[in-house]
């Protein structure tokens, strides 16, 4: 920049500098105050005193949460989501989106147009919930996982991206007897890390942050996902304080429900908030790689 | 065997391939691992997204378990009559309508203007540390966003604090129904600022940096610049996108309203897609709240085809 700035130039600067500032921290800020209100002590919390950091040191509320079994099972259960319906996304997607990249499969164009109509239309959400009805699937392990493993999108990008690896390759593989199986799992796929990296990063934090379709299809409360978990402790009044111990301490105003509230938020958020520095640019491919038009 | 014949030929080898016309089953084997890999996927959508597009026909008839759904009385438009006379569901319409609109005309410039401002930023390390603190709210779930809204919006939270600076009585917004939208469209932009300015950056870091040297040095300022430069950078990402938000107007997350509201915001909250969870789900009945989902998705992909023949007339893009 050989150039010298102009006073306005310079003012302007200033300003956008001001503003980028600002932004930071309001995006922050709620998230420091989530932890701060999580530890702060109960009487500075109703009188509204505590912002950026915690007032009078004060960790009953995870004292409280540890001690709900149902955050352990709710742990578990969204673990167990994540995991499997993950690989599933990522195996059936790639084995669907493989054979639409071979240009003499006889059903492409079919099986495109089968895929692409489910972009515009779909049942709803009455249809669908008498369809897991009738299929028996309520209040099952697989509802959680099956219905959401593959989209429309995700396919496309997927094809997208394996039209990218030089066919001949593939002409290669044949040559040497390899089967279509073969080529996906030994060629194509050690290719495509990059892309199962991101939407495997993406399919996990859906799962980490559903509760729709828990609330909807899951009756029994040790199936629940952490969201469910976090949504009771949070909105419903028996969610925070179901325990003797807890409605004790709240009534002795030894803590503030939020002290209890905040925290179920804190241990949530956590997992996402660590791993969140060290993945981020491949959450932004991700992006990038969505936006090729398929 | 074939393929070591083709080999010795000079042909190229593909064992999809069919040089004369052979009959399909003789293609189906050849192509048989192709089927196989397409057919759990298949499955899948044919199950989850085609069977409840059948089922949708409850929707006109008088739904009986033990007759099945084809089985079950037509009742035909019976429905969509009872729904366009109830002036509480009409009120879901209004409200989906005007919560699209507000998403839209708030939330769309939002990420453009803070693209172009971060784009004017020169400490590259700086413009990063920026980006990568805005993108994290993205990750955050709907049920923590809800709720840290209520924790502020509390009584003794920090939007009362303020309000109190300016004299003001504290108010429990999250129960008022005239502050609903404002804290719906106002969280969303907080959420999604940030991720919204990906694609414009991408498209800006596109744009031709001699552009901008040739620019200073024919005298241009900071403004004309981001004005004749960047704008025109951004403009066709800026078009494709808003055609899609065009679309999407009416798909308004209603699971994040349906942890906001209550019974007393209904009269600005309840939108559709709460109409329906409500109606159906809590009220079992079923008819009635999939002729609702149907009306609102024969509506929406009507917004979608109109958006992307209106993206045909001006501009080279379209969706299809």
């Amino acid at each position: 920049m050989g150039f010298k700035h102009s006073l306005g130039s310079r003012l302007f600067d200033v300003f956008n500098y001001g503003l980028m500032l600002l932004l930071i921290i309001i995006t922050v800020y709620p998230l420091l105050h989530v932890i701060s209100i999580s530890l702060s002590h109960a009487d500075f919390i109703a009188l509204g005193q505590v912002s950026f950091f915690p007032k009078g040191f004060n960790i009953k509320g995870y004292q409280i949460i540890f001690e709900k079994r149902l955050l352990y099972t709710s742990y578990a259960n969204t673990i167990m989501y994540a995991t499997v319906g993950t690989l599933l996304t990522l195996l059936l997607t790639s084995l669907m989106a493989y054979p639409l990249t071979v240009s003499k499969f006889r059903i492409k164009k079919p099986i495109t147009i089968f895929l692409a109509v489910t972009m515009f239309f779909s049942g709803g959400m009455i249809p669908t919930y008498l369809l897991m009805k009738e299929l028996h699937l309520l209040n099952t392990f697989w509802v959680m996982v099956l219905p959401g493993c593959i989209s429309a999108y995700n396919v496309i990008i997927f094809r997208t991206f394996f039209q990218n690896i030089p066919s001949e390759l593939r002409e290669s593989a044949y040559m040497d007897g390899a089967n279509d199986l073969t080529v996906l799992f030994r060629i194509y796929l050690p290719l495509s890390k990059a892309l199962l990296a991101t939407f495997a990063l993406f399919t996990i934090v859906g799962h980490w942050n559903e509760w729709f379709s828990a609330l909807i299809y899951l009756r029994d409360e040790n199936r629940y996902p952490l969201q469910m978990f976090l949504r009771s402790i949070i909105f419903t009044q028996q969610g925070y304080g179901s325990s003797e111990q807890a409605t004790e301490m709240i009534q002795n105003r030894q803590i503030n429900p939020k002290n209890i509230q905040m925290a179920a938020v804190v241990i949530t958020m956590a997992p996402i908030l660590c791993i969140y520095p060290f993945v981020q640019k491949y959450f932004v491919k991700g992006v990038m790689v969505g936006s090729i038009k398929g | 065997m074939r393929n070591q014949t083709a080999a010795m030929t000079g042909e190229l080898v593909d064992p999809h391939g069919s040089k004369n016309q052979s009959p399909f089953l003789q293609s189906f084997w050849r192509q048989k691992y192709l089927y196989l890999m397409v057919l759990p996927g298949f499955l899948i959508v044919l199950i989850f997204a085609y069977f409840p597009m059948y089922g949708v026909l409850i929707a006109f008839k008088d739904y009986n378990v033990a007759k099945g759904i084809w089985g079950s009385e037509w009742v035909g438009f019976k429905y969509f009559h009872e729904f366009i006379n109830n002036p509480i569901a009409v009120r879901t319409v209004k409200n989906t309508l005007i919560l699209g609109v507000y998403s839209l005309f708030f939330g769309f410039p939002a990420p453009i203007v803070l693209a172009l401002l971060l784009n004017e930023i020169r400490v590259l390390a700086f413009k990063k540390f920026v980006q990568t603190v805005s993108y994290f709210p993205h990750f955050i779930s709907t049920v923590i966003i809800v709720g840290m809204l209520k924790e502020f919006t509390s009584l003794d939270g920090m939007f009362n604090t303020i309000a109190c600076w300016f004299g003001k009585e504290p108010v429990n917004f999250i129960t008022e129904s005239q502050y609903f939208r404002t804290l719906f469209v106002g969280s969303g932009i907080w959420q999604g600022i940030g991720w919204g300015t990906i694609l414009y950056l991408a498209a800006l870091s596109n744009a031709d940096p001699t552009l901008y040297d040739v620019a200073s040095m024919d005298g241009a300022n900071r403004w004309q610049k981001m004005k004749h430069i960047s704008l025109p950078a951004i403009m066709p990402t800026t078009i494709i996108l808003f055609i899609l938000s065009i679309g999407g107007i009416l798909g308004t997350d209603f699971m994040k309203v349906m942890l906001m509201y209550n019974p007393g915001t209904y009269e600005t909250a309840d939108v559709i897609g709460t109409y329906v969870y409500r109606v159906g789900l809590e009220g079992g009945r079923f008819e009635y709240s999939a002729a609702v989902g149907l009306m609102l998705s024969v509506v929406s992909f009507l917004f979608v085809l109109a958006t992307n023949r209106l993206s045909r007339k001006f501009s080279e893009t379209s969706l299809w």
